[in-house]
């Protein structure tokens, strides 16, 4: 009974839930500020993300009426419930040890494919012609960056696995522990071609300048988004903002998880999120367009591919 | 592979202005386009003949925002044939003046959208910064930062003093330098280059054939340029450069705009130095008798026709335009013809359409 509590605090409360949703809006805002800054803007608030889900979850949700209803309202609903899960699966170093129960970095892979493909099921169920496109277009996208990120996570899971003489390691648990002792694997060069495709990976799977192809707004508008209206639209909203944590805070558990324990374990967490969002993800999408979708899925094949397998031979034979 | 049909407006944040494209696609590949027009028909020719001749010159100004000096200059210039008002030199002076800021931030508008298109952000707020020294300018010299309301039968209403000519010179000094680093910008950077050389490609026998127009036309190999081929105001005075490329491309039409924009500046510079003294506009209106007569001029978007029929009455029998985007849109149907989606509001928006003055 304490132990069902606990899991479901952890995935309702802390990490996942509440505060991964207010980290995540919080992150949102300070990306925004940080983006209109560069372009000599002013920028909207810093809480802007949080009055737009407030301004959203009061309004009606339109059902088109070539939608199909159940998995059109289902689809944002089984996302966010998808993200808090992944959220509360994630070791925050000092801070959090997630119980065994919840499972393990295959589980957390399987839970970060959820928002893509939700994605493309409400792409296609909303009837609207941009929502196939966006469907098809998300579908290309994750078939091209899916790969290389397996490769990195396997390249991790080696290292630790053989640095603890037991082959492989799945455990995010296990991953941070070991670093903790041996040092980040930010800082062993075997490690940096998984690192660099990393980077390749999280503008892609966060839909970020040059990989915001399936939502490109000027193109698609925002494909399989167009339809949905309020809470609903809220409810993607939400699952983004929390993605862009799960996603960046899996990135910091991966390579440079490295932390003191308590509250201070806690603010390095934080600080990391927003270097790694400002530099991943502001950087990059202030300075540079959109690519094509065909430019997009070639670029994969090659750089973030390469890098990747280089990780992997590295990560096993260096 | 079946095909389907998107539709792309009438309302679509790509688009500028209401403008309906019902595309069949086949995959991500345009197959087909069909073009919808008259979303923003007003009836201005009608209106035209409802008003007084003088009363006309703030009505064909507000046609459209981007060319809103082009129209009433056009349209001032028939007039002129009609009544036969010689234009003064200082007032044919400041009519080019005013033709070539427009002209400046209507390119500028047109390269920063194009940034937008491709979702690069942070260059459009660029060249939307730097348009805005033109704005400036235009707000100071006119008083207004789009209808500039610079034209009137036989001349000028506004006048520049020394004051204003030197800060002029200045503003132009501060554009240039920008409009070099822009010009930069736009041919280095891979962003751009991978998303606008090699789309919407127009031939130059096509573009003959279509007898396309502008900025269009010139991007396509076709050196024609009212302002070098049938001089009006004070072009005469001027050697117009007239840049053209061969590609036809979406990325040569930018680049076609921003070597006009760097032409302009210097053409402005000449005109502001060379400014003859004398009287802007004659001191009392002119009778209008029974006339027609055609009048033409360089708006930024190509060449724009006016033709206007008087009656002896204060008020014209007809008065009829051909607006350069009414060339030029149809030889969007060649453009998009095999383009992908992703690229289709880069190639609408590569012809700057001005859909309200087309449609009027």
């Amino acid at each position: 009974m304490v132990d069902t509590i606990i899991l479901l605090a952890a995935v309702l409360v802390f990490p996942g839930g509440l505060f991964v949703l207010a980290l995540g809006l919080g992150l949102k805002g300070v990306d925004r500020r940080i983006a209109a800054r560069l372009q000599r803007r002013v920028g909207p608030p810093l809480l802007q993300p949080f009055f737009d889900l407030v301004k959203l979850a009061g309004k009606r949700t339109l059902v088109p009426e070539d939608a199909c209803a159940p998995v059109f309202l289902g689809a944002p609903l089984v996302g966010v419930v998808a993200m808090m899960v992944a959220a509360a699966l994630i070791p925050i170093q000092g801070v959090y040890t997630p119980s065994p129960i919840l499972g393990d970095l295959l589980v957390l892979f399987y839970l970060m494919v959820v928002p893509a493909v939700v994605l493309m099921v409400a792409g296609s169920s909303s009837g609207s012609p941009y929502g196939a496109i966006g469907f098809s277009r998300e579908m290309t996208m994750m078939l091209s960056y899916e790969v290389p990120i397996v490769l990195v996570v396997v390249a991790v899971a080696l290292r630790t696995g053989m640095g603890q003489g037991d082959g492989i390691t799945f455990s995010l648990t296990e991953i941070v522990h070991y670093q903790q002792i041996h040092g980040a694997f930010l800082l062993d060069p075997a490690m940096w071609p998984a690192f660099l495709a990393f980077l390749a990976f999280l503008p892609a799977n966060l839909g970020i300048a040059p990989f915001d192809i399936p939502e490109a707004e000027t193109e698609v508008l925002e494909g399989p988004l167009l339809e949905y209206s309020g809470p609903a639209l809220g409810l993607f909203k939400a699952m983004a903002a929390i993605k862009t944590v799960v996603v960046l805070s899996l990135g910091i558990c991966l390579f440079l998880p490295n932390a003191p324990d308590g509250l201070a374990g806690l603010a390095v967490q934080i600080l990391k999120l927003l270097v790694v969002m400002t530099i991943g993800m502001t950087l990059l999408r202030v300075s540079l367009g959109r690519m094509r979708i065909d430019q997009g899925f070639a670029f994969f094949l090659k750089l973030p591919m390469a890098l990747s397998i280089a990780g992997l031979a590295a990560a096993a034979l260096v | 592979m079946s095909t389907y049909t998107i539709p792309v407006g009438p309302l679509h944040v790509a688009l500028e202005e209401p403008m309906y494209f019902k595309v069949e696609v086949s995959g991500e590949t345009v197959v087909s386009v069909d073009i919808t027009a008259g979303h923003v028909h007003r009836g201005v020719e009608y209106l035209l003949s409802k008003r007084t001749i003088f009363q006309n010159i703030t009505l064909t100004e507000r046609i459209c925002s981007l060319c809103s000096n082009s129209h009433p200059e056009a349209y001032c210039m028939a007039i002129e044939q009609i009544a036969g008002v010689v234009v003064s030199p200082r007032g044919e002076y400041l009519r080019a003046v005013a033709d070539e800021i427009k002209r400046i931030a209507s390119h500028l508008f047109n390269v920063g959208i194009m940034a937008h298109l491709i979702g690069f952000e942070s260059l459009f707020m660029h060249a939307m910064e730097i348009r805005e020294i033109m704005q400036d300018v235009k707000e100071t010299v006119f008083g207004n930062r789009m209808d500039i309301g610079a034209n009137c039968i036989g001349g000028v209403r506004y006048d520049l003093d020394d004051d204003q000519r030197s800060w002029l010179l200045g503003q132009l000094d501060r554009l240039e330098p920008q409009i070099d680093e822009l010009v930069g910008i736009y041919t280095t950077n891979r962003s751009i280059l991978n998303r606008t050389q090699g789309i919407g490609v127009l031939s130059p026998a096509e573009a003959i054939e279509y007898a396309v127009a502008g900025p269009v036309a010139r991007a396509s190999g076709v050196a024609y340029d009212v302002r070098v081929k049938s001089p009006y105001t004070a072009y005469d005075k001027l050697t117009v450069e007239v840049p053209t490329r061969t590609a036809g491309d979406v990325w040569s039409r930018a680049m076609i705009r921003l070597s006009e924009v760097k032409i302009s500046i210097g053409l402005l510079r000449r005109l502001i130095e060379d400014l003859p003294d004398g009287p802007t506009a004659p001191a009392e209106r002119p009778e209008i008798p029974a006339g027609e007569a055609i009048a033409k001029c360089e708006a930024p978007r190509g060449e724009l026709i006016y033709y206007v029929r008087t009656n002896g009455t204060n008020k014209p029998e007809r008065v009829k335009w051909r607006v350069p985007s009414f060339m030029n849109w149809d030889a969007l149907c060649t453009m998009l013809k095999g383009a992908r989606i992703s690229d289709i509001a880069l190639i609408v928006n590569s012809i700057d359409p001005c859909i309200s003055c087309t449609e009027r």
